[in-house]
């Protein structure tokens, strides 16, 4: 049965905890570049939460926004990898694979998000953080892009189990890391495609909107957030 | 200027093929030790990851990509402007054509190292190839990058054939001039030409076709390599204007660098006689108009996005404008713009060599500057402003671009000691063909010295 | 193989050769495919074999174009099908980026079309000795007859000295 996995984060309820993006990075063991290669911009957080001010102090008001891939319906990293490395998989995920990936870097540049990743160097974990990788996702090399990919490891496994006991998949089964982490559950996983799934439902809210809209790029990631 | 004839063109011509003196040795050493630099760089490049380079995220393309457009862009200088010279039967294209055609194929050859060198996993460059492969995927045919792959293999192909095709009949001149292992050599290269009507026939009607054939091919390498950038939703990447523009720029800066090499070569191997200051005044005019035509496409694209005044092409605008940019674009607008019109539209400036080689000069610089400012400030201005960034490149990558220059004109020295830069053949058809139709011998001619000046007729006063 | 052959100092000497050459072929019993030339520039205003040339290689190019531009159609539209990827909202196969590899090999097509076809017609590459002379490259334009006849043969020198050869030359490879 074709799926569109979906996000919806409500930035009404974010409190710019960072929770998701400390899980993020042990869900799918990604590497810590280090102080000196994040000030050159190199540190790769697959989620990253953003920071906007609104006014002027003392009446400033602050707002977060945690930023993911959005998996574009119609995604412009997708068109322009020459390898085929990322591309879009049968339920509306860009999937990245990083075999394919001979690091060109076209897709980061075309990504209007921001939100590909790239290994300048060989990753290293100090010991003994090497032993906490989570075996379920593969460590990248040097030379290849990588980005979030909505756990797919995490879909895999309920989709097999489903599979396996003869049922169809239910909603809540399973989150990403980041979702599963979220201490104000700001953050709604689920089938876009299913009219009954709690994502569709809070998708269809009037406080709904897409990053980036006029981009073009259909994104399955829906922002809620009430215009004052 | 001294009366010369066709013992005097070969003898002009073939000499640095056999005379090298130890200026070419000392100048071959120094650029040869730049070109090993940068390679040493380049291996340490792939030992120690990409990250030894200044990229970052979101400025994913930076010195690397501007030296691949910039030299792609060098390489129109000799096909592109070659084939419009030959097609227009421009007479004073015959000292021109073979130093302009050489630049292409160095140029392409040197550009189209630099997508190899910027990848994150070079050794796996072939995987842009379509070949049947165990991995069982083809590569994505959609992706800019392949159609760059399939018209720069294009383009290469077609600017070698239009380079060798006329310098056979030299080759053959060469092996019946020289001895030893020379002389086994250029029979190779030659082909076994020996001159016979068909041969002859057959050669012009190739040449013919191969003008006709490659400046398609040449308008469309650029305008392949600005769509690159222009498929990409990138803020002020994402634009119409670039294939012409680049195209613009290609000439621009090919000419510029033809006009160099043509000074270097008339100086080192003493060819005053055939590269005249009548071929610089009429390089010099082709690239004042390319410098208007440049200022044009700049103007184009800036003023349709200072009014469209969106806020993600704004922020990009800005900081060309306003910001750590503005400098380096006005610098940019001064070497392309403002040096080459006041040099090149001052017929005294124009006529000495000396001016429209300053002029050149200037232009590549600000050629390059302009591949630089055309990549990097999109890209670090792209959309959300919290993911903004900053580039600067490291001495690997600072190193690798020097080289590519050093390692141009080793290419370049090394094949003016192994190839005529003159075309003696065609040179030899011009000066009968003017001298058997004395109509023909205009003042052009006489300036260009494609006639030799015992065989003119008295001025008419 | 032999020959018999003048140097000749200017275009005019050799037209003057060669239309000799032709008149008194009967009598001197040579074909006019037995006359060899050689120069050292295209000399297409003078009578001298140029003209009556005819060649099929704008059409040949042409031919190479189609055929290189169909089989950039077929790699491109074959190879995605066969492996055919999910691309979201985009065709499998998309009309302009084909367009462009299409273009591509259409060029490539008639540029290589071209280099073989100049090669097979020219003869070129050709290591067989042939008639030759190294003056050619000094501007001397040779014009001689392959297997001249021997008892003709002074006959022919005369000839070729007659139209203003400067010298007389006999070829003679092993």
């Amino acid at each position: 049965m074709a799926r569109q996995w979906g996000m919806v984060i409500d930035l009404d309820r974010c409190t710019g905890c960072e929770a998701c993006v400390v899980a993020c990075h042990a869900e799918n063991n990604i590497a810590t570049v280090g102080e000196d290669q994040a000030a050159r911009g190199r540190a790769m957080h697959w989620i990253r939460v953003e920071r906007y001010w609104e006014g002027n102090f003392p009446n400033a008001r602050v707002i977060y926004r945690p930023v993911l891939c959005q998996q574009c319906g119609d995604a412009p990293c997708e068109a322009v990898c020459p390898t085929y490395a990322s591309y879009h998989n049968p339920e509306g995920l860009n999937a990245q694979i990083y075999n394919r990936c001979i690091g060109t870097r076209y897709c980061g540049n075309a990504c209007p998000y921001n939100v590909r990743f790239f290994n300048f160097y060989n990753p290293v974990w100090d010991k003994p953080l090497n032993l906490q990788l989570n075996p379920d996702v593969s460590v990248r090399s040097v030379g290849i892009m990588e980005k979030c990919t909505f756990c797919i490891q995490r879909i895999k496994v309920a989709e097999f189990r489903a599979q396996a006991e003869k049922r169809p998949l239910k909603d809540e089964e399973f989150n990403p890391a980041c979702v599963q982490s979220c201490p104000p559950k700001a953050m709604v996983f689920g089938d876009l495609d299913d009219p009954a799934s709690e994502v569709s439902r809070l998708a269809q809210s009037n406080r709904a909107t897409r990053l980036l809209e006029e981009v073009g790029t259909l994104p399955n990631v829906i922002y809620l957030r009430s215009v004052s | 200027m001294a009366a010369h004839s066709p013992e005097q063109l070969n003898q002009d011509v073939l000499r640095p093929l056999v005379r090298t003196s130890w200026r070419f040795y000392l100048t071959g050493g120094i650029l040869g030790s730049i070109v090993l630099a940068a390679l040493a760089a380049f291996i340490y490049q792939v030992y120690a990851g990409i990250g030894v380079s200044g990229l970052d995220r979101p400025v994913f393309w930076g010195f690397y990509i501007t030296n691949f457009v910039f030299w792609i862009g060098i390489s129109h200088a000799g096909t592109l402007i070659s084939a419009i010279l030959r097609l227009t039967d421009a007479r004073w294209r015959r000292p021109v054509t073979r130093c302009a055609e050489a630049i292409t194929v160095f140029a392409l050859v040197i550009g189209g190292m630099f997508p190899i060198i910027h990848l994150g996993r070079p050794y796996l460059f072939f995987w842009l190839f379509p070949y049947p492969s165990e991995r069982g995927i083809w590569p994505n045919f959609h992706s800019p990058l392949l159609w760059d792959a399939f018209a720069i293999s294009t383009y290469l192909t077609g600017s070698s054939i239009f380079l060798y095709l006329p310098t056979i009949p030299d080759f053959a001149l060469v092996r019946d001039k020289a001895k030893g292992w020379r002389r086994k050599f250029y029979g190779f290269l030659s082909l076994g030409w020996t001159g016979t009507p068909r041969q002859w026939h057959r050669l012009e009607m190739a040449m013919r076709i191969m003008a006709v054939v490659i400046l398609p091919v040449a308008v469309s390498v650029h305008t392949i390599v600005s769509w690159d950038f222009a498929m990409a939703p990138v803020p002020m990447w994402h634009s119409t204007v670039f294939g012409p523009y680049f195209v613009a720029g290609a000439i621009f800066s090919g000419i510029a660098a033809l006009i160099i090499a043509m000074a270097i070569l008339r100086k080192a191997f003493h060819l005053e006689e055939y590269l005249t200051p009548f071929h610089f005044d009429k390089l010099g005019k082709l690239l004042l108009l390319m410098s208007l035509v440049w200022g044009y496409f700049i103007v184009a694209e800036r003023l349709t996005v200072w009014y469209g005044n969106e806020s993600p092409e704004m922020a990009v605008y800005w900081s060309t404008q306003q910001g750590r940019f503005t400098h380096l674009f006005w610098f940019m607008v001064f070497c392309n713009l403002v040096i080459p019109f006041i040099i090149l539209s001052i017929k005294q400036f124009r006529n000495s060599i000396t001016g429209p080689v300053i002029a050149s000069t200037t232009v590549v610089i600000g050629m390059w500057i302009e591949r630089f400012l055309i990549i990097v400030p999109p890209l670090e201005r792209k959309y959300l402003p919290y993911s903004w960034g900053t580039y600067r490149p490291t001495w690997v990558e600072i190193t690798i671009t020097a080289g590519t220059f050093a390692a141009m004109a080793l290419l370049y020295m090394i094949f003016s000691k192994l190839v005529p830069m003159i075309s003696v053949w065609e040179m030899k058809l011009g000066w009968r063909q003017e001298a058997e139709s004395p109509q023909l011998v205009t003042s052009e001619a006489r300036l260009t010295g494609a006639v030799p000046s015992a065989d003119l007729p008295a001025p008419e006063n | 193989m032999k020959a018999t052959y003048g140097l000749y100092p200017n275009p005019d000497s050799a037209e003057r050769a060669m239309n000799r050459l032709r008149s008194r072929r009967s009598a001197l019993g040579f074909e006019v495919r037995d006359i060899c030339l050689a120069a050292s520039e295209p000399l297409d205003e003078y009578d001298l074999g140029w003209r009556e040339q005819k060649t099929p290689m704008p059409w040949l190019a042409a031919l190479g174009g189609l055929i290189g531009g169909t089989s950039g159609y077929l790699l491109v539209s074959l190879t995605q099908r066969a492996y055919p990827l999910p691309t979201g909202n985009m065709p499998i196969v998309a009309l302009w980026p084909t367009g462009v590899i299409v273009y591509e090999l259409t060029m490539l097509g008639a540029i290589l079309t071209t280099f073989i076809s100049l090669l097979i017609s020219a003869r070129l590459p050709r290591w067989r000795k042939t008639v030759y002379d190294p003056a050619v490259s000094e501007g001397k334009i040779l014009i001689g007859v392959v297997n001249p006849e021997e008892a003709t043969h002074a006959d022919l020198v005369k000839t070729l000295l007659e139209a203003g050869a400067e010298q007389v030359k006999e070829y003679v490879s092993s």
